[in-house]
């Protein structure tokens, strides 16, 4: 199945808040990583300037803030925003489920070694309730 | 070492204290608190933790080593337990977490130590007793290691350990989900019903928010799996030391070991550490304490006792 996750290029934020839910310090431990975030969000050009924004399988939109550390290659780290209603409460769910779909569609725009099977074999084992979700109705479309 | 009164922990429940019923002391070890007990009096044995654990780890080890005149040290790791959990990966670092040992018994000022190493325990208590020789009498080592490369075969497969702790995938997994706490620690040992139905709560309820588990995901990006490893030095100055060292040692491994394979990892230690008592092999997984610790604590008593 391939993820569903979009890349999208302008958000609009007004009533909107921003909601940390993901970040990584560490974007280079393994550089592909890193990579995969410069050729998508072409930061090579756009550098610190403008955010990267994406929408999830929910339909909600979230905010890709990339990090800089002097002595290390930009970028070094990630926080990832889900950006909601300002005055509501978030979906925690929905936006867990979307961020395990952001991760396979990292994985499947990576590829090589990292693959979405492997990682939803990983979330399985860990009992990660996105992954047993996408596992049972992977099984049911059989 | 600065001695921190006042209340930290959060309060323990019933069915934790049952098992643990010590009183909590504090230091502060450059610039964090760092949680331990001290128990007994006699020469000293420091019980030292890995990721993701904390000293409960030790709870059947305690009794047997104070019983038999023993002074019973377990720290939590900076980042574990009921110790400080800096909030950033980059508060983390090999060396930071053996200089944090350093402080501690250092401030604490023994000497004759026995140190008992478990998983990253092994690389930072390896680590204090090889710059701080004069201060040791004797090692136990409990899988573990403390070279650079190879690493186990274990944490070269991409399923699971390299995808758990891919970049995202890491505070996702080990961060929102506690992955290594709810299901790691729950894997690697032998008798899962009765740790989940006994002690994996305890395990749980000292790393309560994603934040606070911070270190279960950064821990083992430090873990060399290449030539371009952050503590590489660090792991080679370990293996060379460790060659020359003729502290009394013993080896300890779990034979369902699957993280750090017995016959493989022993062998290594024998290598570098000939004189090295064993490897004595007791039921276990990597977290051997949970299925043998009297069986364990024991084995380092009597150890200890044909070592005074």
């Amino acid at each position: 199945m391939q993820a569903t996750v979009k890349s999208i290029s302008d958000e609009a934020l007004e009533h909107k808040r921003r909601v940390l839910v993901l970040s990584e310090d560490r974007l280079a431990h393994y550089p592909e990583f890193r990579e995969f975030f410069i050729r998508k969000f072409s930061l090579d050009t756009v550098g610190f300037s403008t955010p990267g924004y994406v929408r999830g399988t929910s339909g909600g939109d979230y905010e890709f803030i990339f990090i800089g550390r002097s002595g290390q290659r930009f970028p070094s780290g990630v926080e990832i925003y889900a950006l909601v209603e300002a005055l509501e409460p978030m979906d925690a769910t929905a936006v867990d489920h979307d961020l395990w779909d952001i991760l396979r569609w990292i994985f499947t725009e990576i590829g090589g070694d990292w693959s979405v099977k492997t990682l939803e074999a990983t979330g399985r084992l860990y009992l990660i309730p996105a992954a047993i979700r996408r596992g049972e109705s992977e099984h049911h479309d059989f | 070492m600065q001695n921190v009164s006042g209340t930290f922990a959060p309060i323990l429940p019933d069915s934790i204290k049952a098992a643990w019923p010590y009183r909590p002391r504090y230091a502060q070890v450059n610039g964090y608190r760092m949680h331990y007990i001290d128990e007994g009096e006699g020469d000293p044995v420091v019980l030292l933790h890995g990721n993701p654990t904390w000293g409960y780890l030790y709870r059947e080890f305690i009794k047997p080593l104070t019983a038999a005149g023993y002074r019973v040290i377990v720290p939590d790791m900076i980042g574990f337990g009921l110790s400080e959990k800096p909030s950033r990966e980059h508060a983390h670092s090999l060396d930071g977490h053996i200089a944090n040992l350093v402080a501690l018994l250092r401030g604490l000022d023994l000497k004759r130590i026995t140190l008992v190493c478990h998983d990253w325990g092994g690389p930072t208590g390896l680590g204090f007793a090889l710059s701080n020789l004069e201060r040791m009498h004797a090692l136990v080592i409990m899988s573990t290691w403390a070279w650079a490369l190879p690493p186990s075969e274990f944490h070269t497969r991409m399923f699971p350990w390299r995808t758990m702790h891919a970049p995202l995938v890491g505070p996702y997994l080990l961060g929102r989900h506690a992955a290594l706490v709810k299901r790691g620690i729950y894997l690697s040992v032998v008798d899962r019903a009765r740790f989940c139905r006994e002690t994996q709560h305890a395990y749980e309820f000292v790393l309560p928010d994603p934040d606070d588990r911070l270190l279960t995901w950064a821990w083992p990006r430090w873990i060399p799996i290449d030539d371009t490893a952050r503590a590489l030095k660090r792991f080679e100055w370990l293996e060379d030391n460790l060659r020359s060292c003729t502290l009394p040692t013993l080896l300890v491994w779990g034979q369902q070991d699957d993280t750090f394979d017995p016959q493989i990892f022993t062998r290594r230690f024998k290598e570098l550490m000939p004189h090295a008592e064993g490897p004595h092999f007791v039921t276990g997984r990597h977290f051997l304490q949970e299925d043998s610790g009297p069986e364990i604590a024991q084995r380092i008593v009597d150890f200890l006792e044909a070592n005074r």
